[in-house]
């Protein structure tokens, strides 16, 4: 009768399965067993990874340099701002230096490229409200590709040179707003500019204050457009929208919504609360 | 519980008439009274067979919910319950849903075998036979018709022919009362029951008749010694019960799988927990991807795989007559080694038929098939025509009316077996048998008594103008042989000497020798002048010629067998599969149709044969040249249990004749000692113990007790043996068709498991999503696998022998590890060749993958850079991560279709098999439909399924891996089909 005894296996029986030293058999195998089917996976194995190894190579031959070849996923450009900590907010007391010492520093950092003289040495100064395209002509790149000036005066009181607080030491903050930056993207067309409209958001309206945008209308000039990839413009500034809070009220949370305006760009979906448009929330405590 | 004890501590048989009077406080002329029989009946309950405790709906559904399988997704759903709350991140839903979809997943299934096992309980129920039983009863003096379940001990009950006893009863006086026993003891021969006590046993005395047993003919009366539960047959009935039912043997493969699934789960995940923690991970994140590996490990669409193929096999084989209550039986049947079968109905037809008549010194074979399509014997001898005479007058059976339409051999008849068999042999050769009859006036007539051994009549002649009267006679033929002066060969009357006398035993002898039943006929013309018309004939007295008769013949009947069953037994032999007959039947009978049905087979000779051949004592016979074994219940009741499974051993042809019930359960255990897979097969009540003790009951569906039907797994609708060689034949396809659904089906775990893996290690962001997993599991990779269950033998598996439980396993190592670490990883190759395909077209190049995940998971980062530097939103890569599910999706579904090319053959080429001829009718394109819809169907799928439409030329990534595979496994196979045996064969065969 099979039935039952087949699991009563004793310890013995577990020893021997483990390492039987009648037949020397490690795990039922003998070291030449063991040693041919090893041989057999390490071949079997090699093969394979060389077959993934070539299909990858002539995958990636596939590829273009300069340009991925599929870009459904970027429809819509994200939007950020600068500074930010974990949270999207900015949070801060007017009266103590360090709840925002951190947010200038970053914005320091942040624009140390963009200065001016750094920005005239390296870019061009490009004819404004136009793409500027740099087409390739046939199979010679016309590489590497220049990159317009985005001169952080262009930014005025944000640009933290006559304010080097940034206008958080008297209460009237300025908050910087990048677009993400996708290759080939024309975000206007017949030279309309995209541009930063921000707003409260719901019962925050009467809270939000004037704001005052930089550089003028808070647009994106168009000459920044195209982008070429990082291979191609290696020196390629993002332009920047500088956002100043000129008399938001105090010791409350306000959310505000800044969101880009172009005649090209679709709307973002509902799904993605960082395409075309960035929430954040601001509270200026004052005593 | 022993029986022959129980059966021992009665004695009702052997006491007086008068002590059985005080002991039930009754009379044997008035019966009880009747408020005294309302007593009892109060105190003993009504005379009915309790049904057989059943088991409580819920628990034999919570069976359902408890095999091996479904406890391992019960671990994996409890483990997803628990995940969460060590994680602090988005993912509970995610992990609720696994748990919710894993427990539906066991409960549905669970609800489709509950399903199948109700489905067939009802075609059980269906048999039941609803009309309530008459008895008539003498109780006051008065005879009454009551209802049958309203008698208790002491009442005095009158039976007749054509009743069914209502409970067991002490005969008081009968007139020739014939019982048929069958269904208690199995034997088919009709025994008689008179008043005296002729053995001390219960069961062999001739004064009880016992419940549900039928009374044929003759008329008795007698007192009710036991009712309801405490009859005979009730107690056996409550026998069953007490034999435990032993697990299936798919229930065992399916926990030796388990025990390897789980065994190399929690080897993986324990890798992988230590690989964490030595890259730096902390120990509760070790700790979740360790229980989230061994989750993804749990092959969640193996269990409706199974179950789904064996309903369709189960349902397949009750459109062949079988009907299968549980599941697992199917497969049981197929690996069943040694079949136990009963005689009568099972393998004979159950009615007498006439098999041979020796007239004019000659042996004739007449037909026995069942629809009348044998050869005829020569019937132009005018000795045929006075047989033909005798045997139809000298016959008091009749047809019930109003069945002209029915075909002669399926009427209902009123008479016992050899006269009913008398009767169509003549209805069918002769023709018109009744008219036949009026034509000859029955003048009287002397019915067949045990002293006499011969039943005769008196007819008036055809011819009105001939006057004689015609004596004819017939019964046990030496008795007939002492009254016969003369023999009828030719036609011509030719005086009985020697010689004819020598001729008759030998036909005799031979003829009984065939198991045959054997009766002889002769007649005379009464002398006109001494017997004028009018004369006063007296039955009792026998005032007339009964002997200087002229004999005519010998005619001799059989339960033949069906015509199919031989070559079912040749079936099961070529199968490798035993067949033992165990009936209740005369051993010389039992002998006869095992030899005609091929049971013993020609050339086979027992240890008596050898014996009578070499002219030596039996004892000098080596037992182990003799092939073939009678044993009957008497000798059996002697041997140990050791002899028996020697006996077992030593002759492959056994047949057991004269058993008990508790018998049968002493040789099924016997064979189950010898390492067999029993099945049984039975239709008494007597049956039901060894039915429930068998790997495998089958219970007949006609003539089927419900206590059989009950203890049994399978039922077969038409009694026929053959229709178990079909089950055979379906559960060894199944066996085959489960293996390579269960290697397809685990197959694509691997892939499945190592997108996880990969993250882990190298922290890609996820290629495969959980929900997606599941959505392969259960819905896309179903049908293919189910598709496998129809497919054909790769060679024909009714010439292997059954498989060795012990060696064949369903889930062997070389399947697992084949699957897994070939095919499966092949499979994962693929996909992680399109995955990184579609992130780098998407601009995410490979290298920068490796090591992305904590960057690519920060939900707050909505400017991650990608290898050409643009900038990525969280969702926008939350939607890159979806593409990469869909395309690992495609990818495995992809190869999953090579899979189920290759998994159609585990040694032939799909080529030899026969590529595209099931592949039209599979539901294959159903899936491969699904696929398609899922993967387009944008919509839809966003949410539930986290992919995404994807390009069309990702589904072309893989396809060289799907040809690798395809190609692989080709020449896998022709190495094991040109290298037999090789380390090839041994390591790569499945």
């Amino acid at each position: 009768m099979y039935k039952g005894k087949e699991r009563k296996g004793s310890s013995s029986e577990w020893r021997d399965a483990f390492w039987n030293p009648r037949t020397h058999e490690l795990l039922g195998r003998t070291a030449s067993s063991w040693g041919l089917i090893l041989l057999f996976y390490l071949v079997f194995y090699l093969f394979l990874a060389g077959m993934f190894v070539l299909t990858m190579y002539i995958m990636l031959l596939t590829l273009d340099d300069y340009k991925p070849t599929w870009q459904d996923r970027l429809a819509t450009p994200g939007m950020m701002i600068h500074p930010k900590g974990d949270q999207l907010e900015i949070t801060f007391s007017v009266s103590e230096t360090e709840s925002w010492d951190r947010f200038t520093q970053t914005l320091n950092t942040f624009l140390s490229p963009y200065n001016d003289s750094y920005q005239v040495q390296m870019n061009d100064n490009c004819p404004p409200d136009q793409f500027f395209i740099q087409e390739d002509s046939g199979e010679v790149r016309n590489n590497p590709k220049r990159s317009c000036q985005f001169n952080r005066s262009m930014l005025e009181e944000c640009a933290g040179i006559s304010d080097r607080f940034y206008g958080y030491s008297r209460g009237q903050p300025c908050v910087l707003i990048k677009l993400n930056r996708v290759i080939g993207m024309l975000p206007g067309k017949n030279g309309q500019s995209p541009y930063v409209t921000c707003g409260a958001k719901r019962e925050d309206g009467d809270k939000l204050g004037p704001l005052a945008y930089y550089p003028p209308n808070g647009t994106f000039n168009l000459m920044y457009y195209p982008y070429y990839g990082k291979k191609a413009q290696v020196n390629y500034t993002q332009p920047l929208v500088a956002v100043k809070f000129l008399n938001a009220s105090v010791n409350t949370d306000i959310n505000v919504e800044c969101k880009i305006n172009s005649n090209t760009l679709e709307a973002g979906s509902e799904r993605d609360k960082f395409a075309g448009r960035v929430s954040f929330k601001l509270r200026i405590n004052h005593t | 519980m022993n029986l022959a004890i129980c059966l021992l501590l009665q004695d009702d048989h052997e006491i007086t008439i008068e002590e059985l009077e005080t002991r039930y406080n009754t009379s044997v002329t008035k019966g009880l009274t009747s408020t005294f029989a309302s007593q009892v009946l109060e105190r003993d309950g009504p005379n009915e067979l309790k049904p057989p405790k059943g088991t409580p709906e819920y628990v034999k559904f919570a069976r359902q919910l408890a095999g091996g399988l479904q406890c391992l997704m019960w671990v994996a759903a409890v483990i997803c319950f628990i995940l969460p709350v060590f994680m602090v991140t988005s993912a509970f839903s995610l992990q609720l849903y696994l748990a919710i979809t894993l427990i539906s997943v066991v409960v549905v299934t669970g609800c489709f075998g509950y399903y199948q096992e109700f489905k067939s309980t009802n075609i059980i129920a269906s048999f039941k036979n609803l009309v309530p039983q008459q008895a008539i009863v003498i109780r006051d003096g008065q005879k009454n018709q009551i209802n049958a379940h309203q008698l208790v001990v002491g009442d005095l009950v009158e039976i007749k022919g054509g009743d069914r006893v209502p409970a067991d009863i002490r005969i008081i006086s009968g007139q020739a009362c014939k019982v048929d026993n069958s269904s208690l003891t199995g034997e088919s021969e009709p025994q008689s029951k008179t008043p005296e006590c002729t053995h001390e046993n219960p069961l062999e005395t001739k004064n009880i008749a016992f419940f549900s047993t039928t009374c044929l003919e003759g008329v008795a009366t007698g007192v009710i010694i036991n009712t309801g539960d405490r009859t005979i047959i009730g107690r056996i009935a409550s026998l069953a019960s007490g034999v435990g039912n032993e697990k299936t043997p798919i229930a065992i493969e399916i926990e030796h799988f388990v025990d390897i699934i789980a065994g190399l789960a929690i080897f993986f995940g324990f890798t992988f927990f230590v690989v964490a923690m030595f890259i730096g991970y902390a120990f509760l994140e070790a700790m979740i991807f360790f229980m989230a590996i061994v989750v993804a490990y749990v092959p969640e669409g193996l269990l409706a795989t199974v179950t789904v193929c064996l309903s369709l096999t189960a349902k397949r084989l009750a459109r062949k007559n079988c009907v299968v209550k549980n599941l697992e039986a199917v497969e049981t049947l197929g690996s069943t080694s040694v079949i136990c079968s009963d005689k009568t109905g099972t393998l004979t037809q159950n009615r007498m038929t006439v098999a041979h008549l020796w007239f004019d010194n000659h042996v004739h074979a007449a037909d026995t098939t069942e629809d009348q399509s044998g050869q005829s014997f020569d019937q132009s001898s005018e000795t045929w025509r006075s047989l033909a005479r005798v045997a139809s007058l000298c016959n008091r059976a009749t047809f019930r009316p109003d069945q002209e339409g029915v075909p002669i051999p399926k009427r209902l008849v009123v008479g016992d077996a050899s006269e009913t068999a008398l009767l169509k042999f003549t209805e069918l050769t002769v023709g018109n048998i009744m008219d036949y009859r009026n034509r000859f006036k029955k003048v009287v007539e002397v019915p067949f008594n045990s002293t006499n051994k011969f039943q005769l009549s008196i007819h008036e002649l055809e011819d009105p103008l001939d006057l004689r009267y015609l004596l004819v006679m017939k019964g046990a033929p030496e008795r007939i042989l002492e009254r016969c002066s003369t023999i009828l060969i030719k036609g011509q009357e030719l005086p009985l000497d020697e010689q004819w006398s020598e001729a008759f035993q030998t036909a005799y002898m031979d003829l009984g020798g065939l198991g045959e039943r054997v009766l002889g006929f002769c007649h005379i013309y009464l002398n006109e002048k001494e017997f004028p018309r009018g004369y006063a004939f007296d039955p009792d007295e026998m005032n007339f010629t009964t002997s200087g008769l002229c004999f005519a013949g010998l005619i001799s009947m059989i339960d033949p067998p069906r015509a199919t069953v031989p070559d079912a037994v040749m079936k099961c032999r070529t199968a490798g599969i035993r067949v033992v007959m165990v009936t209740g039947d005369h051993p010389i009978t039992a002998r006869a149709i095992a030899a005609n049905v091929g049971i013993i087979s020609e050339g086979s000779e027992t240890v008596e044969d050898i014996a009578q051949r070499k002219r030596i004592p039996v004892e000098q016979v080596n037992k182990r040249d003799a092939r073939a074994c009678v044993i009957s219940g008497g000798q059996l009741k002697d041997m140990s249990s050791e002899e028996l499974d020697d006996a077992l051993r030593n002759h492959p042809e056994m047949v057991f004749a004269r058993t008990s019930p508790q018998q049968k359960l002493i040789i099924v255990e016997s064979c189950q000692r010898l390492g067999s897979i029993v099945a049984v097969t039975g239709d008494g009540v007597n049956d039901s113990p060894a039915l429930k003790k068998a790997d495998i009951g089958v219970a007949m569906g006609i003539a089927g007790s419900d206590a059989a039907k009950n203890a049994a797994d399978m039922i077969l609708l038409d009694d026929n043996f053959a229709s178990i060689v079909t089950g055979v034949e379906q559960g060894r396809l199944i066996f085959d068709n489960l293996k390579k659904s269960i290697a397809y089906t685990l197959t694509k775990n691997i892939p499945e498991l190592t997108p996880y893996l990969i993250y882990i290690t190298v922290s890609v962001p996820l290629p495969l999503g959980c929900i997606t997993i599941l959505f392969i599991e259960l819905a896309t990779d179903i049908f293919p696998s189910v598709s496998l269950a129809y497919e054909k033998a790769e060679s024909d598996i009714m010439h292997l022998k059954p498989r060795n439980p012990r060696q064949h396993r369903l889930v062997n190592e070389a399947l697992a590890v084949y699957s897994y670490f070939q095919i499966g990883a092949i499979q994962s190759f693929a996909g992680f060749t399109d995955y990184f395909t579609a992130m780098a077209q998407e601009g995410w190049y490979p290298l920068l993958c490796v090591g992305l995940r904590s960057q690519w998971e920060n939900v707050h980062l909505q400017d991650v850079q990608d290898s050409y530097g643009q900038e990525w939103t969280f969702s926008q890569r939350l939607y890159q991560e979806y593409t990469c599910y869909t395309v690992f999706f495609v990818s495995i579904e992809i190869c999953q279709i090579s899979d189920v090319l290759i998994r159609k053959t585990r040694r032939l080429s799909v080529f030899q098999q026969g590529f595209f001829r099931s592949v039209k009718t599979h539901p294959k394109h159903a899936s491969l439909g699904i696929m398609y819809l899922n993967s387009q169907s944008y919509s839809i799928t966003i949410y539930r399924v986290n992919s995404v439409s994807v390009s069309f030329q990702w589904w072309f990534v893989p396809v060289p891996y799907g040809i690798l595979i395809f190609v692989y496994d080709e020449i896998r196979k022709l190495g094991v089909r040109r290298y037999p045996g090789s380390w090839w064969d041994q390591e790569l065969y499945y």
